[in-house]
């Protein structure tokens, strides 16, 4: 993909990480609004198909937003590997630096679902989005047990169908850059829908929109980069198996390559 | 099937499915063991080789907040007595 090439000189940074920010934010809210929600409202009336639906409208309006970000925002370049849009049927795993991952990560799959912090569900839009979306909560509330078990129980048959469930295994963005541990839970849903894992590397999301920050990290040469750096398809009915081990090799294989090799 | 035969068989699970061995019989398995939603799924999927019998949506349903070996214990307990009085009436 191709990148803003001019740099503008430096007294020019401040405002200009201003002006983009409003812009992205704009399309976030107003490109919504005037863009999307009649989108999202029609396919709200329609019966069939609107999880997909929805999950289709989400991908179009990240994949607008990056196309934005990649027009205005000087110094960006978006490098996505070819074998990572080609992904199907699969636990996707992958680092976190960045609130703009999950999104990167939607606007690439037609067909996809994360795990998503509980508190978003009760925003409203956003959360009712979620919901329609068939995105899972990351802890089931007191009322939420049976949607819970819903959600986990037709994963299997949403992988079948050829869609990718995308989780961040660290749970949380890396402020310093460093991988975190990894909790279990994408694992032990890989091994419960008897599926393959892919393992995405992030580089440099967080270099452009930097935790704690509000403004984008403008006029500074960055490539985001979107690499598949594994595919695991385990034996998981093999007695030998342990999902322990098939983390470790997994988080290894992470600390390896952000390590440089 | 006494209290103790399940209690075994829970702790077989335990050990063969998620790794933990010799959990404390009232450590909450969440807190000490990162026992997820996705675990309580295929823990129910093992209590039902066990009993030989599918749970129902509400019996699975009331799983979900379990916390401790002991309230395993406790629910397969309930469960064998709802199939045996099944199978008595």
């Amino acid at each position: 993909m191709k990148s803003a090439m001019f740099f503008p000189a430096k007294p020019f940074k401040p405002l200009l990480d201003v002006v983009v920010t409003l812009l992205l934010w704009g399309y976030f809210t107003f490109g919504f609004f005037l863009l999307f929600s009649p989108r999202y409202a029609m396919v709200l009336l329609r019966r069939a198909d609107r999880e997909a639906a929805f999950q289709r409208l989400n991908q179009r309006f990240f994949h607008g937003f990056f196309r934005l970000l990649r027009l205005i925002t000087p110094g960006v370049t978006l490098n996505i590997r070819d074998e990572v849009r080609t992904i199907r049927s699969s636990i996707i795993v992958c680092n976190h630096l960045s609130y703009l991952d999950p999104i990167l990560l939607i606007s690439l799959f037609e067909k996809q679902k994360t795990i998503v912090k509980s508190a978003f569900f009760n925003v409203p839009v956003f959360g009712r989005i979620l919901r329609q979306s068939g995105y899972i909560p990351s802890q089931a509330g007191d009322g939420d047990a049976s949607q819970m078990i819903q959600n986990i129980e037709n994963i299997g048959e949403y992988l079948a169908s050829g869609g990718n469930v995308f989780i961040f295994p660290e749970g949380t963005r890396s402020r310093s850059g460093r991988l975190g541990p990894f909790n279990k839970g994408a694992f032990s849903i890989a091994r419960y829908c008897r599926a393959p894992i892919q393992c995405l590397l992030i580089r440099d999301t967080g270099r452009l929109f930097v935790p704690g920050r509000f403004r984008f990290n403008t006029c500074v040469p960055v490539t985001i980069d979107v690499e598949r750096i594994g595919a695991f398809d385990p034996d998981y009915g093999d007695p030998a198996f342990r999902l322990s081990t098939l983390i470790h090799e997994i988080r290894g294989l992470y600390r390896k390559r952000l390590a440089g090799g | 099937m006494t209290r103790e035969e399940i209690t075994t068989e829970i702790l077989t699970i335990f050990r063969s499915e998620f790794e933990i061995e010799h959990p404390g019989l009232d450590d909450d398995l969440r807190e000490t063991y990162e026992f997820d939603s996705v675990d309580a799924i295929e823990l129910l999927i093992g209590i039902e080789r066990f009993l030989k019998s599918e749970l129902t949506h509400d019996e699975k349903k009331s799983a979900m907040g379990i916390r401790t070996i002991n309230q395993i214990v406790d629910y397969v307990e309930g469960l064998v007595r709802v199939r045996e009085g099944g199978a008595h009436a």
